[in-house]
């Protein structure tokens, strides 16, 4: 494992998950894998979460079947797995502008 | 800026009776008002005296509902007016909803619609509950809705009962913990504590709202939940990144959508830990984190206060810790 992952990463994401499924009202589990990687099982949907390998420009990977999708951040993450679930799910698409860090 | 205040409630709770005292007051004499009726026949309008023309009455259907663009172009025409000096210099305007109102789309019209935002700024939210009827008003989801948005909640009819309030009282507290509570009695209140804000803490003058976070007994979980809205409080003792802080609402606004009635926080942000930065949102829509001057009080927790229908307080919880440490990954890979 890389030493620069925080070790606390897999715990949450998989909580975050978990309640995720529950506040989506999809009935599923998580499972965490011995190799770090996390399994999200829904109906007949099954989802592969793993960290995406170093040359890619991406922190996670979802894989579904033979298709995978990069997610950058774990609310992109997020957003890929519920469309994976959830039909009805239409993400609004939102910026918000970085905090400005020198205040005016 | 010209300053826009939502006055809303549910039918009966005497908002048109509050804002004609309003009216009276030296005070508001710089004021326009919009009256949104929902009926055939509006008569909210004869019943409020002005002195001039900056008065309009929406009454085209229920704001809330298909009237967006409406109130958007009439606030453009009321401002356009006022700059061509066709009506007085006000400085403030007021809308009143209609009573079956739900008052998240119009403040989505005033905060998102470019540019509108860029001259007008949203006030607060104002909601009329009526002492007698209150609860069962509240069975409702309009009226619990409007509770749910407000900044300060004006219980009026105070005059005709004492029996109930308490109760009332518990109720609204259940449903929005943050909102000031003040009592109208004869339909008056003190115009400087409705709509006056203090730039540097975004409280009211002299006012004492309820704490943000609740005691530790009671954040275990959200507050009680009334027609599936609830509202808890995240208090962070460890200052927050801007760029986890940006993650956040961007997921959240993403992910709830209209469930999140309302959002409103002041965080700790950790580069610039010497100012707080308040967030505001209401469902999808966020205004921009803005810099107060200083902080308000000695408690520098980051603390944020979410009004929601159906969202679990240990998600919101997960989501920020998950945010939290991707973002000390990214930073200790430099």
């Amino acid at each position: 494992m890389d030493p620069r992952c925080d070790p606390r990463m897999l715990p949450a994401l998989d909580a975050l998950l978990r309640l995720s499924l529950s506040g989506w009202r999809i009935a599923g589990e998580v499972r965490v894998e011995p190799d770090g990687t996390l399994l999200v099982r829904a109906g007949d949907r099954r989802l592969r979460v793993a960290r995406a390998p170093a040359p890619l420009p991406f922190r996670w990977v979802v894989e579904s079947g033979d298709k995978s999708r990069g997610a950058r951040s774990v609310a992109g993450l997020l957003r890929i797995v519920r469309a994976a679930l959830d039909k009805d799910f239409r993400p609004i698409r939102l910026r918000i502008a970085p905090l400005p860090l020198a205040p005016p | 800026m010209i300053e826009v205040a939502v006055l809303t409630g549910f039918l009966g709770s005497g908002k048109t009776t509050l804002l004609g005292r309003l009216l009276k007051s030296p005070r508001f004499a710089r004021t326009a008002v919009i009256i949104n009726e929902f009926g055939e026949v509006g008569l909210d309008h004869d019943l409020i005296e002005t002195s001039d023309e900056s008065f309009v009455e929406l009454q085209t259907g229920c704001l809330c509902c298909r009237m967006r663009g409406d109130l958007v172009l009439t606030l453009e025409d009321l401002l356009r007016r006022r700059d061509d000096g066709l009506v007085s210099a006000f400085d403030r305007v007021v809308i009143e909803t209609s009573g079956l109102a739900d008052p998240a789309p119009i403040l989505h019209a005033l905060m998102s619609d470019g540019p509108l935002a860029r001259r007008v700024a949203l006030a607060g939210v104002v909601t009329t509950v009526d002492a007698v009827n209150g609860l069962a008003a509240l069975a409702r989801p309009e009226a619990v809705r409007q509770v749910a948005v407000a900044d300060r909640l004006i219980l009026t009819k105070a005059d005709l009962v004492e029996s109930k309030a308490s109760e009332l009282s518990a109720r609204l507290c259940a449903i929005n913990s943050t909102a000031t509570v003040l009592t109208a009695r004869f339909g008056d209140v003190d115009p400087e504590r409705l709509f006056a804000v203090e730039p540097a803490t975004g409280r009211l003058p002299g006012s004492r709202p309820r704490p943000v976070a609740p005691p530790a007994a009671e954040t275990a979980g959200a507050q009680a939940h009334h027609a599936g809205v609830s509202s808890f409080a995240l208090v962070r003792e460890e200052p927050i990144r801007a760029v986890a802080l940006t993650l956040l609402l961007e997921a959240l606004a993403e992910q709830c959508g209209r469930d999140l009635l309302r959002l409103k926080g002041i965080i700790n942000v950790a580069e610039n830990p010497e100012r707080p930065a308040v967030v505001h949102g209401v469902q999808h829509v966020f205004h921009p984190p803005a810099w107060l001057d200083r902080w308000p009080s000695e408690d520098r927790r980051s603390r944020l206060v979410f009004i929601v229908e159906g969202i679990a307080r240990a998600w919101v919880e997960a989501l920020l810790a998950a945010i939290e440490i991707e973002v000390g990954e990214v930073a200790d890979r430099g």
